[in-house]
């Protein structure tokens, strides 16, 4: 049997279907993991996503009532121990409120409200990330400055610290896996390809080891070739248009590429 | 066009659910499973806070406003006091410590102050947060466990604040007019 990958749902959660079918895609086992199970059957998984939505509302802050289940001690202690585990959007704020990156348990990140020129609260749009160099296993497989156009959909996704040099370090550090950058795959100044006000354009950050990613653009909303925007250019708006003319749609979009390197990290183990 | 009473200065608006809040209760019910600083935590309420500056009329015409925009609250579901001086009393019942949360930066309302100049003629400033009113059991420093409860350090300690994006103030006693700009009980 492949790997088996819990996909956290806490209420409020709504990516977990287009997320264990990417999962699917690339040959792992996933499975549904409701917060009404025991912390305990987590320890049964090879590797964990938490997807994007509303968990519990968004309520005092997103992420931030999730961050404190007992789910979360469970999934720090798997991480420990080396496994797998990706927030995305919802669950990127989850897991920057419970602390597990940039490192272990200390909270030194927020994602806060978006600062967006001219306007303010929700936005959703089409952007591009670029991979950069960095040990985290989700885009170890691609090469540095590969780019993946992806959407965005949140209200508070601006990657931020307190700290004085924090998100510099982060960058030095290969802990910024992926950064906004514009169509022509130059690191993203200013709204609308650095869709937040993301410090140094950073839309994911891994803890040191490598093997926890939180990331703000939905790589599972980009499995499908054929489901890219039409405003997206480049090499994969190539592929869209020839998937288009053969009616592939559901060819292997760039959003896969992160599900693929979990897929290759969990069989080399 | 308000007119006549106009003067500099600065009002609150506190606002509340007529039913109870979810967020609120959620917060409680959260902090007082997981968190050791929730202890003794007997009731949690949540306001939003909304401060304003500028040439602003006397408190009844302000009400006035507030009470027909939908940019600052909903008289069908909401509450709402207005303190336009500082011996105004703040919404809180006895033994409740307030803290204020705000977003580092993005306290103001560009939204809402647009709508009071096309109704005024009058540029102001707004600025809005979260007010939590907290109570605690007697056996304890309230102001210590409202800080406790409020920052966040780790997963198990603090809900009410990130301090990597916002700030947040307490008030045991008198709530400052203005609340915002006052480094008063100010902390990260």
């Amino acid at each position: 049997m492949s790997a088996r990958v819990a996909v956290l749902q806490f209420p409020g959660v709504n990516c977990e279907s287009e997320s264990v079918r990417a999962l699917e895609r690339v040959g792992l086992t996933p499975e549904v993991f409701r917060w009404t199970r025991p912390a305990t059957e987590l320890r049964d998984f090879d590797a964990y996503v938490l997807p994007g939505g509303f968990s519990y509302q968004d309520r005092v802050r997103a992420g931030a009532l999730a961050a404190k289940d007992p789910l979360l001690d469970a999934l720090s202690e798997e991480s420990e121990r080396g496994k797998p585990v990706l927030g995305i959007c919802n669950g990127a704020q989850v897991l920057v409120e419970a602390g597990l990156v940039p490192d272990r348990d200390r909270i030194e990140l927020a994602l806060a409200r978006n600062r967006m020129s001219g306007r303010s609260g929700y936005y959703a749009r089409w952007v591009y990330a670029r991979v950069e160099t960095s040990d985290c296993v989700f885009t170890r497989t691609l090469a540095p400055g590969t780019v993946l156009p992806m959407p965005v959909a949140h209200g508070e996704g601006r990657f931020t610290s307190g700290t004085a040099g924090r998100m510099e370090r982060l960058l030095a550090d290969g802990q910024a896996p992926l950064r906004y950058v514009s169509a022509a795959g130059e690191t993203a100044e200013s709204f609308p390809d650095n869709p937040n006000g993301a410090a140094f354009a950073i839309a994911g950050v891994c803890n040191r080891r490598g093997n926890v990613l939180a990331m703000m653009p939905h790589p599972e909303r980009a499995q499908d070739l054929g489901g890219l925007a039409r405003s997206i250019g480049g090499p994969w708006a190539e592929r869209r248009d020839a998937a288009l003319a053969t009616g592939d749609l559901a060819a292997a979009g760039p959003g896969l590429e992160l599900f693929v390197g979990l897929a290759r990290h969990l069989a080399e183990r | 066009m308000v007119g006549r009473g106009v003067r500099e200065r600065v009002v609150q608006a506190w606002v509340e659910l007529r039913s109870e809040d979810p967020e609120a209760l959620s917060a409680a019910a959260v902090a007082g499973r997981r968190l050791e600083a929730a202890r003794g935590l007997t009731g949690l309420r949540r306001l939003r806070l909304f401060e304003m500056r500028g040439p602003l009329p006397a408190r009844r015409s302000v009400e006035a406003l507030l009470h027909r925009s939908i940019q600052f609250y909903n008289p069908h579901k909401e509450r709402c006091w207005v303190r336009a001086v500082g011996r105004d009393p703040i919404p809180a019942r006895p033994g409740e410590v307030a803290i204020l949360v705000g977003d580092s930066g993005d306290e103001r309302r560009p939204s809402a102050e647009r709508w009071w100049q096309h109704q005024t003629g009058e540029r102001i400033e707004v600025r809005e947060g979260i007010a939590w009113l907290a109570s605690f059991a007697p056996d304890g420093e309230p102001k210590t466990r409202a800080a406790e409860l409020a920052l966040v350090r780790d997963r198990h300690h603090g809900l009410l604040c990130n301090p990597h994006a916002q700030w947040h103030r307490i008030a045991t006693g008198a709530v400052p007019l203005p609340w915002f700009e006052t480094t008063e009980g100010s902390e990260r």
